[in-house]
């Protein structure tokens, strides 16, 4: 497939899955859920999948091209840190601190505690627990 | 045409460090960290506003929208392994979530942050669409969250590998689910690496960390004072 034709796959693939999380977002909005707009889109495109609706050849291309661009998605809310400059200067070594001791927290408590349950149902044997 | 600066610059710098990351996997060239770092050396030194960045910049991050709605794959390619992990996703969700609220707030409140600081904190450990939501809903600043949520991501895609090897998690499951519930969207793209059933567990547990994170909040929050 020529460059060309496969960037414009991907570019209405995207333009799909845009779709969907427009979708959500206006469900959301209009029936004032708790979840973001985004969330209810997702869940909305594994329903669609799931019935056959749209077909993961539709959408896959276009997703897999979004998920390994994740990362570029985040930079212009993360170059929002410049507005910060001054709580950075004061705070910004705590703030870390924070961050890692927390994030370690998570890591470890989910860790054993998945790690556990998964090692006893697979010494339950058949897996059926 | 400056409007459009903002996009053209972000993609540039994004273009670049991905090679040469990829050339020279080192961790502090990851970026994730790079990226954000040039960027906001080159707008202090040419007297850009966030503002005038962000005009162009917007269009980047509009893609948060579809490239979550895009999560929707992995789930859906992989819907036997959901219902066999459910309860090691599940339970790993709601106990890292309480975790992550309780383990951010609390010590940012005895290091004297600031209260806004400290609610802006609390729900970092989400992808950042909802974390984002969360801290407004609370009273904080979600675009200071959005920061705090990016710093996570880098922290947890160092750390996990550490805590994996430290604590000898072995089973697939629980590695997918300490990444995807510690370290959101950053940190299933690191799981993908050990293996698929680990990036996929990764995917559903950030999507379950989120969810539980919505739940578990208005339950918790008044509980720390908030």
């Amino acid at each position: 497939m020529s460059a060309f034709k496969k960037l414009s796959k991907i570019g209405v693939q995207v333009g799909i899955l845009t779709a969907v999380s427009w979708i959500g977002t206006y469900l959301a909005g209009r029936f004032d859920w708790p979840v973001p707009g985004n969330i209810v889109g997702m869940l909305l495109m594994v329903l669609l999948l799931q019935t056959r609706v749209i077909r993961l050849e539709w959408v896959e291309a276009g997703g897999n091209w979004l998920l390994g661009n994740m990362l570029l998605f985040f930079v212009p809310a993360a170059v929002g840190i410049i507005q910060y400059k001054q709580l950075m200067m004061t705070s910004g070594g705590r703030i870390l601190l924070v961050i890692v001791l927390s994030t370690v927290a998570v890591m470890v408590s989910t860790g054993l505690v998945a790690d556990q349950l998964a090692r006893v149902r697979e010494k339950g044997g058949s897996g059926n627990a | 045409m400056l409007s459009l600066m903002g996009l053209v610059m972000t993609v540039a710098v994004f273009a670049v460090a991905k090679r040469v990351y990829k050339r020279i996997p080192l961790l502090f060239l990851s970026p994730l960290l790079v990226v954000p770092t040039t960027l906001v050396v080159i707008l202090s030194a040419t007297d850009v506003t966030y503002g005038e960045y962000l005009a162009g910049a917007k269009w980047i991050s509009n893609l948060l929208g579809p490239a979550t709605v895009a999560f929707a794959i992995p789930i859906y390619k992989n819907l036997p392994l959901l219902r066999r992990y459910a309860l090691e996703i599940g339970l790993s969700a709601v106990l890292g979530s309480a975790t992550a609220l309780l383990s951010s707030v609390l010590p940012a409140l005895w290091l004297h942050l600031s209260p806004e600081t400290a609610t802006s904190l609390a729900p970092r450990s989400v992808t950042t669409p909802v974390a984002m939501d969360i801290s407004r809903s609370l009273g904080g600043v979600p675009t200071m969250t959005a920061v705090f949520v990016i710093v996570t991501a880098l922290v947890g895609v160092m750390a996990g590998p550490a805590v994996i090897r430290w604590l000898q998690i072995r089973t697939p499951v629980a590695r997918g689910a300490l990444f995807g519930t510690g370290a959101h969207a950053a940190g299933t793209a690191r799981a993908f690496e050990f293996g698929d059933v680990e990036g996929t567990v990764a995917s559903l547990s950030m999507i379950a960390a989120a969810g539980a994170t919505l739940v578990l909040t208005p339950v918790l929050w008044p509980l720390i004072g908030g």
